[in-house]
């Protein structure tokens, strides 16, 4: 927070602050019950008991309320924040006050800060050794991508990728389309002798081109020394696991890549101590 | 796109594999830089010669790689088939050696702890390195993926690693550091495809091994030893040279009498083993944190009539040394810089003789070289053609200094005070260029305007030597004669040392400044403009 930076303008922060939090309900600013598995496992029932008459199922977007798992920005994202707005309601919407004890409202909370952190955060089910199977078999991920040195290359390392996405965002990239990441996008390159060489663009200007192709090997070159540079439209990744594996395979896919964090650090926990505004 | 459809149709002349083999790493391909100083004899002599006396007025630079919040790089970049690697702490860098642009980016997460990196070794398909927190990492030459992590010591007890390592017939080398916190070091030999650890030499004799009659009492328990530096590897003989570091506590050599072995000397490992075969001390009992980490360079050349294998060595301690290198016998040592207080001289053994009371003291002694020496990490180099051995040399004396202060666990200094640099008009840094076999003085150069020793030493058989200044300035001496030919000021301090390279049959040097990598090639005017 940049107003932090500034000794001069820190007291008049704080102040805002406080009068920010008086004006909310007086909230306990952290869960009293932490978020254990057990306790995120009974606020997901809870939640699908009490909030599914508007939002969606696990979080999902439902009829009358938007999603809590999206890509987007939230404006409550503290355990204090999100708590306010369960116990009391949000005024001036439809979001009415829960009218649950306390200790079920910290139990929804710890279930709605679980989805939306890191995949390795959440709970997935899934039998993972059968998952590596699928990833190394059926599924063919491993040709392109590596986990713990084992793979290929042409595609992101995802040995941390569980403490890297959330769950919506690993299962939207084994199902839908998007975006190509940066330095993945498809290109084929035809030489001034002829020459044609396929792969990917790690990197690129106006003038040089350094490509890793499937058999990883990088190619580096001056643009003028091409003819020709032909781009892929789409990712190499195949977007369609959820309907080429069958649901077992799918569901044990997502949940060996869930437990990938190798380096195990949590996505940054945005607005913490943020009251709800 | 399916991905079977991903082929490479051809294997033209740019495709590059970056497979290393260890014919590569013996015969140190001239178009490449494959280690830290250049092969494994550590001469940093290339013999590129497209950027040569007649042809540096020409040298511009190419291209300039800033890495982010760098700032004072001490890394030493790799060049494969036009492939650079260099370091940050806790990161990695791939760049395209001619334009540099990136190909890939590693970071270590989280970056655990901070401390200086000096840059990677290349074997196969992968690139090592390792980190403040005392790992070594192999990584995917040309993904950046994450292939295996060895954890070297711990670093809650105040260990971590700056060093370079060096790879030869698959095995990973990597040193330790530091000593000044009382953590006695070691020198491993790692797998190079697994990551296991092969072997673990520790340069401090534990009790009743030999050698541990050196150390009074249990002093060899807090007696640092460290390696953190690069050093160098004779294929034929099959043995590594490395220089060990400093007792501890550094200054006050009181609560450890004896010889300290084998902390402050150069020591020949069994490649395949890590058992010493010989080793030779510089500085018995030192008392002015000397580490005789400086590059160990190997040479094969004529010494009294006979050809000898030889290995050259400027220590921190003042004195330039030639030994044998397959027996470490002492062939002859003489001071390479004027301001050596501390010994008369050297015995026939190479032992010095040491001047009464010139050593650190509650009050204060002054001590020259100075604590920071005169060498230190500036690689020296050796040019095979000239037969000289060039070197950054330090002039200048310290105030230094002892206490009775105590070792503490978990990474506290144990240097038992230290010195303060006089910095009178004697304090000055030169390149000098050194006759192999008597250490005579040929030809010096004075970095003017440097106030500490910057960067080490690059020579080419273009008849160039490249200086990297603490000031920016980075040069091009004459080799014969040590006149500048070429500079350009780089505008923030060099510490690290330059390297040549050539891709597609143009020469480069290039060299990390502060926070930037800049590679240098000869000016090319547009075909129009040449004709």
């Amino acid at each position: 927070m940049l107003l932090f930076s500034n000794n001069l303008i820190r007291p008049l922060a704080i102040l805002a602050i406080t009068a920010l939090g008086a004006s909310a309900q007086v909230v306990k600013s952290k869960n009293p019950l932490r978020d254990s598995p057990e306790v995120v496992t009974a606020g997901r029932s809870l939640y699908n008991k009490t909030c599914t008459g508007c939002h969606g199922k696990d979080g999902d977007e439902g009829d009358r309320a938007p999603s809590l798992n999206a890509n987007r920005r939230y404006f409550r994202l503290s355990e204090a924040a999100i708590f306010d707005a369960v116990k009391n309601g949000i005024p001036g919407t439809a979001m009415p006050a829960s009218g649950l004890p306390d200790l079920d409202v910290w139990r929804i909370v710890a279930f709605i800060r679980n989805i939306r952190g890191t995949t390795s955060d959440n709970i997935v089910p899934g039998d993972i050794a059968s998952g590596m199977t699928v990833f190394t078999g059926a599924g063919g991920c491993s040709r392109c991508h590596m986990i713990r040195g084992q793979g290929g290359t042409i595609g992101p390392d995802l040995s941390s990728i569980g403490a890297q996405v959330t769950l919506q965002k690993l299962r939207d990239s084994l199902t839908q389309d998007g975006p190509i990441p940066p330095g993945y996008r498809p290109v084929n390159v035809t030489t001034l002798s002829g020459d044609v060489v396929q792969g990917i663009a790690r990197n690129e200007d106006a003038f040089s081109i350094q490509i890793l192709d499937e058999k990883n090997k990088l190619h580096l070159f001056d643009k003028q020394e091409l003819r020709a540079i032909v781009y892929g439209k789409k990712s190499l990744m195949p977007h369609n696991y959820d309907k080429a594996l069958t649901a077992i395979q799918f569901r044990d896919l997502l949940a060996m890549l869930s437990r990938q964090a190798r380096t195990k650090v949590k996505m940054e926990q945005q607005g913490e101590n943020e009251v709800g505004r | 796109m399916k991905i079977t459809k991903l082929v490479c149709l051809t294997c033209c002349g740019w495709s590059l594999g970056a497979q290393v083999t260890d014919r590569q790493l013996r015969e140190a391909n001239s178009a490449n830089w494959l280690h830290y100083n250049g092969s494994y004899d550590s001469r940093r002599h290339s013999p590129l010669d497209q950027i040569n006396t007649k042809t540096v007025d020409a040298l511009v630079p190419k291209w300039v790689f800033h890495v982010p919040g760098a700032t004072h790089m001490e890394s030493v970049p790799i060049v494969v088939d036009g492939v650079m690697y260099v370091t940050q702490p806790n990161e990695v860098y791939a760049l395209d050696a001619r334009s540099g642009r990136q190909i890939w980016e590693y970071h270590r997460i989280p970056a655990r702890q901070k401390g200086p990196n000096r840059g990677v070794a290349v074997w196969g398909d992968k690139v090592y390195f390792t980190t403040p927190d005392a790992y070594l990492i192999a990584l995917h030459a040309a993904s950046g993926n994450v292939i295996w992590e060895a954890k070297l010591a711990e670093a809650s007890d105040g260990y971590w690693s700056p060093a370079a390592p060096l790879v030869a017939n698959g095995k990973v080398i990597a040193g330790i550091a530091p000593s000044d916190h009382g953590l006695n070091g070691f020198l491993d030999a790692y797998d190079a495809t697994t990551g296991e650890r092969l072997w673990r030499f520790n340069p401090i004799p534990k009790a009743g091994e030999k050698g541990s009659e050196t150390w009074s009492g249990d002093s060899w328990k807090t007696g640092g030893g460290d390696t953190w530096l690069t050093g160098s590897y004779d294929p034929e003989l099959n043995v590594l040279y490395w220089g060990i570091g400093n007792p501890a506590p550094d200054f006050n050599g009181d609560v450890r009498k004896g010889d300290n072995l084998y902390t402050e000397c150069v020591v020949a490992l069994d490649l395949d083993t890590g058992k010493m075969k010989w080793y030779f001390q510089f500085t018995p009992h030192d008392t002015m944190d000397w580490d005789a980490v400086e590059i160990p360079v190997l040479v094969d050349a004529p010494y009294q009539g006979k050809m000898r294998k030889l290995m050259a060595h400027a220590d921190r301690n003042g004195f330039y040394y030639l030994l044998d290198r397959v027996t470490g016998q002492f062939l002859t040592g003489t001071p390479f810089v004027h301001q050596l207080n501390w010994a008369t001289g050297l015995s026939p053994e190479g032992r010095p003789i040491r001047v009464p009371g010139i050593e650190p003291s509650l009050k204060g002694t002054k001590v020259c070289p100075a604590a920071i020496g005169a060498a230190n990490w500036m690689s020296p180099a050796y040019n095979p053609e000239t037969g000289l051995f060039y070197v950054v040399a330090q002039e200048g004396c310290g105030m230094a200094n002892k206490s009775t202060e105590k070792f503490r666990p978990g990474g506290f200094q144990y240097r038992a005070t230290g010195d303060v640099n006089l910095k009178d008009e004697s304090w000055k840094v030169y390149v000098r260029a050194l006759d192999l076999t008597t250490g005579k003085l040929k030809w010096e150069s004075e970095r003017i305007g440097s106030t500490s020793f910057g960067g080490g030493l690059l020579s080419t058989a273009g008849g160039l030597i490249f200086s990297g200044e603490v000031n920016g300035q980075f040069v091009a001496l004459d080799t014969q004669s040590g006149k500048a030919v070429w500079h350009f000021n780089t505008g923030q301090a060099i510490t690290a040392q330059p390297i040549t390279y050539s891709v597609r049959g143009k020469q480069h040097v290039a060299l990390a400044s502060a926070s930037d990598v800049i590679s240098f090639g000869l000016f090319e005017p547009k075909k129009e403009e040449a004709k």
